[in-house]
């Protein structure tokens, strides 16, 4: 590729940024930028000039009014993440005391108090228990033996109910019987050490903030596209991930057509964690497919003729979690990672692991954010990694010789100040040397051979930074298209520039080609469903609000009619699609039309809505929200007939009834009271000390039949042992909390796929079928050399619903202690303390070869993350 | 009460923009028209302090409906962009410029100039830094503007200068030069500040050239390719290169110009003309100098299918291992490529695809991978074997050529 002749003037500075940041709503309007001589008509007596932001674009207009659900709905019902009045004080008092200050108050002692009614049994188990005899909660007073020995608790709720109802309120006085309370009972009466609690929620609590307002692990999307073949067939594969927790990774085929359809059932993976990221690049023809979750990651190869099944090749475990995945355009099963300890990996399915870069310090200017990027460049051994601060390319080779400044916050790239890089892509596909940068108030395009100079530069305007961006690259002649996304907003930008035109011999400078263009968001489509129920429809626009998870996109170029296929996935698991058509070679229609909305619905995408909803509902239908209590069907427990009593009244019941109705005509008794002489009573049974009788009567019996003393000697050994267990338990609980840091040493599901390695490395599609144990294999594992009986996946899974991620975050739990939590509880519900490591720990060495020691970077402390500074 | 007042009204002031904004986004040019005669009232009560401020959002907006919108005009435009003129003081050189940038691509050479003629004149109060960088640009567009009308007249005398006629010539000369001057002193002005100023440069050295000042040219031109404050421009370095070029310069001083732009950006397309270069002479340090060069070229991906650099490095290896002398050289090279030059080049998928979309591609390349990798590597055992399956002689001169040498291939891998 050429490079262009002449470039657009501009001054180039250093240092860091001079221009006063902040969003600025019109600011990407109303400019070309620069000018430059060239294109056509060179030669005339009149120079002519192009401008660096042109007024010409391709037309894309959109065929449908609102995107159409491709999928169905994944089942089970989705619950939102927490929203900010979920950790706000919700009292307008205090919002106007504090509204004089910056920044806001998270509502720490609420979620405390949740945490103290949701799991009572984890913050007073013990003492509770041994404490209820003295707690009194009735409202008569207490009589005098009693009253030495127990406290009426109602007194206290009262006070707790005024305090509650006087909150805010700057003069407060603590009711004193509350403070003698809290006093009395702070260091002992809580199971968990009460400082050491407050901690971690308040942590959690920040982690959870943060991620509201800006949340980069979902950075570059979890949706990825693979295009048909060179077969030139209408058949792609739409690769997400779903499932309550959104850790079942699909790999769906689709038919291409006016509006995608699916075609036969997909291949479904189960994955032990959310999945972030999904990113995929086709090398020789094959897809290679990447999937990031926090600890792991994980890569799969799709061939390339169709409804060839994935096959999964290599996982790595990471310690710290990983903010990046890409996939090399170049090279089959080569990848790399960062991570947020500032680690980068070229990653090579063949070769290993090879640490590039490990500075937890940021490149350009320091920065807290511990979110790293990294991408491939047009020289297959030259990664570029990213910081918030900027860019720089790396030599693989020599990546700490080699290496050069890409792209710098600052005066280089006429940056505003708090500006900082979102994402960046390289843009291979349309020019080997060119790459997108995202900042939270513009695009850049830049090219290697010019480094620190965008090429070009414009303000997109979007409210939220843009996530993810999707490239489609354009024929020579015709423009590139870029699509972007942000999560929360929902905004979908495209955006179209002419990479390095040729014209008359000489290649002519990235130019802006028309003017951006909004695309539908997933909420648009709400005005076209049919009308619900309020509830319903309150239900709806939650769910169809949802932030964004991904962004995909394809291209049909079928003359006459080309189109575009925009696919959006939504963090609830939704893929919605909507497809725009190429006005090509139009005359700009007139104003009429040009203002006009688009038309209504098709009857086709109708159809969609009304499927999906109807799916939809039956779906929550299943699992009504938040209130989901365990109910037993009493049919499952007896068989009908078991139920039904006797078909009518018993011979006795029959001649009771008589008796009964003889007495009362004659106004008489029943029974008599004189015992009739005739037949004695029986004699009680002598009473059996049966294991089942209550301690009292065991040791009366005892002491009855002579030998108390040996029953007392049993009795105390026993309930030493009992006790003594009893705190073995509560003391191995206690060290797992304290050894929550480093949780790396109890990550039983890893062993999980780990032992199944080989036994489905070489099973067909056929064994993926719904419903089978987290299924991660490894095409490097030997098929015939390994041992044939591997321990089993693991047998009961403790109770999923109440194990998945979606619902331990629900409860609030931080999603690092969540797997602490979840080992913890799985213990409970299988017995044995642990499973026993699986005699195949070779399988971890394949996955993490020799470089796994760089990995575990344990002993590091965990950096907390901040929120990303703009 | 005042306070809520300004509260409310701010507020719809953000509604309407979030409007307008939809409305553009969505190309609705006249909607977008409607609601910004509405936003106008937003500049009576203008309390904000943000760096972008109404006056300049009605600028940008307006300047980019009327430049989509169906009904406008260019004069509708040019009376809109007097009227912002006067509106955002702070912003007059940046509208100033933006207005000549749309008359220059809408062909309006002349009008462009008068209006650069009168921003330079425009003073108001000290200058900020921005507004000082912005004059500066108004002034090297218009020695630019200059640059072209002298352009034209000097045309105009190279074709008189065929017919006599002494006296029309003599103020057509005269109008040259003074458009020589002006456009000289604006665009020596720019170039010297760091940035990238190509074209600057190029029509101030065209200039020079002209008038036989080739010290200053070559002066302007080092500068621009080597002062460390400027970036790292290729084209810097590009147009010094055809200067020297021009200039009937040495062979060393060609080469040591393309050395340096190899350094910086060594994917750039005149590297061909670089190992060609080197190729030809007859110092052993430059012609390896030149399979460095060559093969440094083809790790870039965007230069995979290039029949030209292929050839070129296809016509060195083979020269080499004919001689036999300097298989080191290709063995030093090979070593740091070796691990991942077989999948990027030569995998099978590659071979198939070269051969049904370009068969010199694909030949140049068999050539190559078969002496790197020997007669067993994938691309040139498909390649060859296609080749002589369509009994095209020069493949079954490659195999046996291949077949020959196969030695050679022990020797670069051992």
């Amino acid at each position: 590729m050429e490079f262009p002749a002449a470039l657009f003037p501009s001054y180039f500075g250093t240092g860091p940024p001079l221009e006063e940041g902040g969003p600025a709503p019109a600011a990407g309007w109303g400019e070309h930028g620069q000018v430059l001589e060239g294109g056509p008509g060179r030669r005339q007596a009149q120079p002519a000039f192009v401008p660096r932001r042109s007024g010409t674009g391709e037309r894309w207009e959109p065929a449908d009014a609102a995107a159409v659900p491709v999928l169905p709905p994944s089942a089970g019902c989705w619950i939102p993440s927490p929203a900010p009045q979920d950790m706000l004080y919700r009292s307008g008092l205090c919002r106007k005391l504090r509204a004089g200050k910056s920044g806001v108050t998270l509502d720490f002692t609420r979620q405390l108090g949740h945490f103290f009614v949701d799991h009572p049994e984890d913050a007073f188990g013990s003492l509770g228990r041994l404490l209820h005899k003295n707690f009194y909660l009735g409202n008569s007073k207490l009589k005098r033996p009693a009253r030495n020995s127990t406290i009426r608790m109602t007194a206290l709720v009262e006070d707790i109910d005024r305090l509650e109802a006087r909150r805010g309120c700057p003069r407060q006085h603590l009711a004193s019987r509350l403070r003698w309370f809290s006093h009395l009972c702070r260091d002992w009466l809580f199971e968990m050490p009460l400082g050491l609690l407050a901690d971690y929620l308040h942590e959690e609590l920040m982690l959870q903030w943060s991620n509201l307002l800006f949340d980069d692990s979902l950075t570059g999307g979890a949706l990825a596209w693979l295009p048909p073949g060179d077969g030139g067939t209408h058949l792609g594969c739409l690769v997400h991930p779903g499932g309550q927790a959104m850790n079942h990774l699909y790999f769906q085929d689709m038919v291409l057509e006016k509006l995608p359809r699916a075609r036969g059932s997909p291949a479904r993976f189960e994955l032990s964690g959310r999945v972030q990221q999904v990113a995929a690049a086709r090398v020789d023809g094959e897809d290679f497919v990447g999937v990031r979750s926090d600890y792991h990651c994980g890569v799969w190869r799709v061939p390339g003729r169709t409804g060839a099944a994935p096959t999964p090749l290599q996982v790595i475990r990471t310690d710290v979690p990983a903010s990046c995945l890409t996939v090399s355009p170049h090279l089959p099963g080569e990848l790399s990672i960062c991570t947020q300890s500032g680690t980068v990996y070229l990653w090579n399915v063949e070769r290993g692991l090879q640490q590039l870069r490990h500075d937890p310090q940021t490149m350009f200017f320091r920065d807290h954010s511990p979110w790293r990027w990294s991408d491939f460049t047009a020289h297959p051994r030259v990664l570029s990694c990213a910081d918030r601060t900027g860019l720089q390319c790396l030599d693989a080779r020599a990546p700490k010789r080699c290496h050069f400044d890409l792209f710098k916050v600052g005066e280089e790239a006429g940056c505003q100040q708090g500006e900082r890089v979102v994402l960046p892509m390289y843009l291979g596909r349309a020019h080997p040397s060119q790459y997108l940068v995202t900042t939270q108030f513009s695009v850049y395009v830049l090219d290697e051979r010019l480094p620190l100079v965008p090429v070009l530069k414009w303000a997109h305007m979007m409210k939220s930074p843009p996530l993810f961006a999707h490239l489609m690259p354009g024929d020579p002649g015709r423009s590139h298209k870029v699509l972007l996304g942000a999560s929360h907003t929902q905004e979908l930008l495209l955006i179209q520039f002419l990479g390095c035109v040729s014209s008359g011999g000489s290649q002519l400078a990235c130019q802006l080609a028309g003017t951006p263009q909004k695309l539908h968001s997933i909420a648009g489509c709400l005005q076209h469903l049919p009308t619900q129920l309020p509830h319903r429809h309150h239900l709806l626009q939650q769910r169809l609000g949802a932030p964004v998870a991904g962004l995909a996109a394809a291209l049909q170029e079928d003359r006459p009619d080309e189109s575009m296929l925009v696919f959006q996935l939504s963090e609830a698991g939704d893929v919605f699609c909507q497809r725009l058509t190429h006005e090509a070679a139009q005359p700009p229609a007139p104003t009429s039309t040009d203002e006009g909305t688009t038309a209504p619905g098709s009857p086709a995408a109708a159809l969609r809505y009304r499927r999906w909803l109807r799916a939809l509902s039956r779906g929550c239908k299943e699992h009504p929200r938040h209130t989901w209590t365990p109910s037993l069907s009493q049919r499952r427990l007896f068989t009908r007939r078991e139920l039904e009593g006797p078909a009518g009244p018993s011979a006795m019941q029959r001649q009771m009834r008589q008796r009964l109705r003889q007495a009362m005509q004659e106004g008489g008794r029943i029974q008599h009271w004189e015992p009739s002489a005739l037949q004695p009573p029986p004699l009680p049974k002598t009473l059996e000390p049966a294991g089942g009788s209550d301690p009292l009567s065991a040791r009366l019996t005892a002491a009855w039949t002579g030998d108390w003393e040996q029953w007392w000697e049993e009795r105390t050994s026993f309930s030493v042992a009992q006790r003594q267990r009893a705190l073995r338990e509560r003391r191995r609980r206690q060290k797992r909390a304290r050894g929550r840091r480093s949780l790396s040493a109890s990550f039983t599901s890893s062993l999980t796929y780990q032992s199944e390695l080989s036994e489905l490395s070489d099973a067909g599609p056929a064994l993926l079928s719904p419903g089978r144990p987290p299924i991660l294999s490894q095409e490097g594992s030997p098929p015939a050399g390994s041992p044939p009986a591997r321990s089993p996946p693991t047998s009961s899974a403790p109770d999923e619903a109440l194990l998945s991620s979606q619902s331990l975050r629900c409860r609030g739990i931080p999603k690092e202690r969540r797997k602490t939590l979840r080992d913890y509880l799985s213990v409970w519900a299988e017995g044995p303390p642990e499973p026993p490591e699986p005699p195949g720990s070779q399988a971890s060495q394949l996955c993490i070869p020799s470089s796994q020691s760089q990995l575990s970077s344990a002993s590091q402390p965990r950096r907390k993350r901040p929120r990303m500074g703009f | 009460s005042s306070h809520e007042h300004k509260l409310n009204f701010k507020k719809s002031k953000e509604v309407c923009l979030s409007y307008i904004q939809d409305a553009m986004l969505q190309k609705q040019w006249q909607r977008a028209a409607d609601f910004l005669t509405s936003y106008v009232e937003s500049l009576e009560k203008d309390y904000s302090r943000e760096h972008i401020g109404p006056s300049e959002m009605i600028w940008r907006i307006g300047s980019e409906i009327l430049w989509h919108h169906s009904h406008s005009s260019m004069k509708e435009f040019n009376y809109f962009i007097e009227q912002m003129k006067t509106l955002g003081v702070k912003r007059y050189l940046k509208v100033c410029l933006e207005h000549v940038f749309h008359l220059l691509c809408n062909g309006q050479i002349d009008e462009a100039y008068q209006n650069l003629s009168l921003a330079e004149s425009w003073r108001f109060g000290e200058q900020t830094a921005i507004q000082d960088k912005e004059m500066k640009l108004i002034q090297a567009y218009r020695g630019l503007l200059d640059y072209y009308s002298w352009s034209k007249q000097k045309n105009i005398l190279l074709e008189h200068g065929k017919c006599v006629d002494g006296f029309a010539d003599l103020s057509v000369e005269q109008e040259m030069h003074s458009s020589f001057r002006k456009a000289a002193v604006n665009l020596k002005e720019i170039i010297k500040i760091p940035g990238v100023w190509d074209l600057f440069v190029k029509c101030y050295v065209d200039l020079l050239e002209f008038y036989g000042d080739h010290n200053e040219a070559r002066q302007v031109l080092n500068e621009y390719a080597y002062n460390s404050k400027f970036p790292a421009n290729p084209n810097a370095h590009v147009y010094l290169y055809q200067f020297l070029k021009r200039q009937g310069e040495s062979k060393k001083s060609l080469i040591s110009a393309l050395k340096i732009l190899h350094d910086i950006v060594p994917s750039h397309e005149l590297m061909i003309d670089f190992n060609t270069m080197l190729q030809k002479s007859k110092k052993r340090r430059k012609r390896r100098l030149g399979l460095e060069v060559i093969f440094a070229a083809l790790d870039y991906a965007g230069w995979k299918e290039n029949v030209k650099a292929w050839s070129c490095l296809a016509k060195q290896v083979k020269q080499i291992v004919i001689s036999e002398k300097h298989l080191d050289w290709i063995k030093q090279e090979w070593n740091s490529r070796k691990d991942w030059w077989p999948a990027f080049h030569f995998s099978r998928y590659l071979a198939k695809r070269n051969w049904q979309e370009n068969k010199s591609l694909s030949y140049e390349k068999a050539l190559v991978a078969g002496i790197l990798l020997g007669k067993d590597c994938k691309y040139f055992k498909y390649v060859s074997h296609q080749g002589c399956k369509a009994q095209v002689k020069r493949f079954r001169m490659l195999k046996k050529f291949v077949n020959r040498h196969s030695p050679v291939y022990l020797r670069i891998s051992g």
